[in-house]
């Protein structure tokens, strides 16, 4: 396999050398080097956002979480993102006429100007901040628990975990955002190729998709219908994450920003149709995948299925390929996470823009180096973290809306609320307080408070004066 | 124009309709796998549907959405 391994990550790096100084310019301005100069077109458009969304996340949890959840899985992914890209279809046009004729500077930026308040975008970025790190850092765990499955005894899962971190680093400040637009190119294309190759011998153990479910039922009947047998998918947890993963383009930087620089419109659009094919195309195989562990693996560890199903299972140079397929993926995403938060950093900061500029280097450096340390300290499911992650960006969710949505002057009240509603979750992780009341989910009751406060707010606002139409110019 | 933003609003609607039916026991009743489609479990050949719909409906929606085919016209 080592052969393998060699030449498909001689290929992979060269690809990424190869974009990395495709994208390097001397003198570029800030704005080339932070947004890509806003002119992304479809193929890369699409790639890069399902790049970003579709990560270690997909590739290893899915299939984890159809193993040990069942089918409802694809209700908790496939579904959402199918009504994901319609919101973004709608997100889109909204913030992109939002942001006509200004430069945009991040959501922290944009939203700092909405409510004429710094706060609302210091909120946004906290949050930001509490929940794209460490999803960062788990995603590096992610990559570098599987490096050492494959190469026991090489390196320590730190090691690993560093050198993905110096990669990713080095890469994105030779070329910037484009370098890492670029990047997610490559890895979607490998996800999608690699996950099929390996989905389909999964299919092919089975001898067609009858027969899987068939076997699967046999194993474990529980699995062919929600809530699954440790009960998790319940119509309320499937219904709290359909809308943490409806807001992401509205709160995960990353996303926004990859709105933000299309080209146009109609490539925007087109961009949101073919993300949704690509979504169904992705997922169905982890299907396949995650049935297969459910029959063979049904009581391993999740380490030892990754390790059985894409690896030991699979041809020397499929299970190469998924190696090198992993790597992009991680990388791809962690990088668009960081440089995303490094986005929003700028946009909160004033002053000359060469210190601005390398303000921004420095807190990418530093974000970087908080998700390594989260790498090494945090161990938790990847699907389940994901879904924290969501949820928690998702509060935001209402503020943003309404700040970008209203034609009104905004009560700071929303940015209090939605802090607020930040501490409320923020304290429901460790247990402190409970995360269920009155039968209702936190998650969920914090969505729904949070919207009808969103509003209640915009109805009772003043109609902004013309005057104030010049704060967003 | 005016035809756009009925057109629009029903792609809207039928988005939200589809959403919500996915989480009734109309899609996943709990516990129940039958009747399957092809070998394939209910919730899971009923969701595929609905997961394409939501697509379809996005594609109908670049083609109907009013203030996008503004934004064309002023290019």
């Amino acid at each position: 396999m080592i052969f393998w391994v060699w030449i498909f990550g001689l290929i992979y790096a060269g690809l990424l050398v190869f974009a990395s100084l495709k994208s390097y310019k001397k003198g570029r301005s800030s704005e080339e080097f932070m947004m890509a100069g806003g002119n992304i077109g479809l193929s890369l458009g699409v790639l890069t956002f399902a790049a970003a969304l579709f990560s270690t996340f997909t590739f290893l949890g899915m299939p984890d979480f159809f193993r040990i959840n069942g089918i409802g899985a694809w209700i908790f992914l496939a579904v959402s993102d199918g009504a994901m890209v319609f919101v973004l279809l709608w997100f889109g046009y909204e913030i992109r006429k939002k942001v006509r004729g200004m430069e945009f500077r991040g959501v922290s930026g944009l939203i700092s100007r909405c409510y004429e308040n710094k706060l609302a975008g210091y909120t946004f970025f906290l949050s930001a901040f509490l929940f794209l790190i460490p999803y960062v850092g788990i995603q590096i765990q992610g990559i570098a628990i599987f490096m050492d499955a494959a190469f026991p005894e090489s390196l320590p899962a730190w090691g690993w975990s560093l050198g993905i971190v110096l990669i990713m680093l080095t890469y994105s400040e030779i070329g910037g955002l484009k370098a890492i637009i670029f990047s997610d190119a490559i890895q979607g294309v490998l996800l999608l190729a690699v996950i099929w190759i390996i989905g389909w011998a999964c299919l092919d153990h089975f001898g067609g998709i009858g027969q899987m479910f068939e076997k699967v039922g046999s194993v474990k009947e529980e699995l062919l219908s929600t809530p699954g047998p440790k009960g998790l998918l319940t119509p309320q947890f499937l219904l709290a994450s359909l809308i943490a993963i409806l807001m992401i383009p509205v709160t995960q930087p990353q996303f926004t920003t990859r709105i933000v620089v299309m080209k146009s419109m109609k490539t925007m659009k087109l961009m949101a149709v073919s993300l949704g094919a690509f979504a169904i195309l992705v997922i169905i195989p982890t299907i396949f995948i995650g049935m297969y562990g459910a029959d063979l693996y049904g009581e391993y560890s999740s380490q030892e299925f990754f390790a059985m199903a894409f690896l030991n299972d699979q041809h020397e140079a499929v299970a190469a390929l998924a190696i090198i397929g992993l790597i992009a993926a991680g990388l791809s995403t962690t990088n668009a996470m960081i440089f995303a938060m490094g986005s929003e950093l700028r946009g909160l900061l004033t002053g000359a823009e060469n210190v601005i500029m390398k303000r921004t280097k420095i807190g990418i450096f530093v974000f970087s180096f908080i998700a390594f340390i989260f790498s090494i300290i945090v161990f938790d499911q990847l699907v389940l973290l994901a879904r924290v992650s969501f949820a928690g960006t998702g509060i935001m969710g209402p503020m943003i809306l309404l700040g970008i949505l209203s034609d009104r002057k905004i009560s700071p009240v929303m940015i209090y609320l939605s802090l607020t509603g930040l501490a409320i979750f923020l304290m429901s992780l460790p247990g402190i307080i409970p995360n269920m009341y009155f039968g209702i989910r936190l998650d969920l009751l914090l969505f729904i408070v949070l919207g009808i406060s969103a509003i209640g707010i915009y109805l009772t606002s003043e109609k902004r004066i013309v005057t104030d139409l010049k704060v967003n110019e | 124009m005016k035809k756009n933003k009925l057109y629009w609003r029903i792609c809207c609607i039928a988005a939200v309709f589809l959403c919500i039916i996915t989480y009734t026991p109309l899609v996943i009743p709990q516990g129940a796998f039958k009747p399957m489609l092809g070998g394939i479990p209910y919730s899971l050949w009923t969701s595929f549907i609905i997961t394409v719909l939501l697509v379809v409906l996005t594609y109908i929606g670049t083609r109907v959405h009013p203030g996008m085919q503004d934004e064309e016209d002023k290019l």
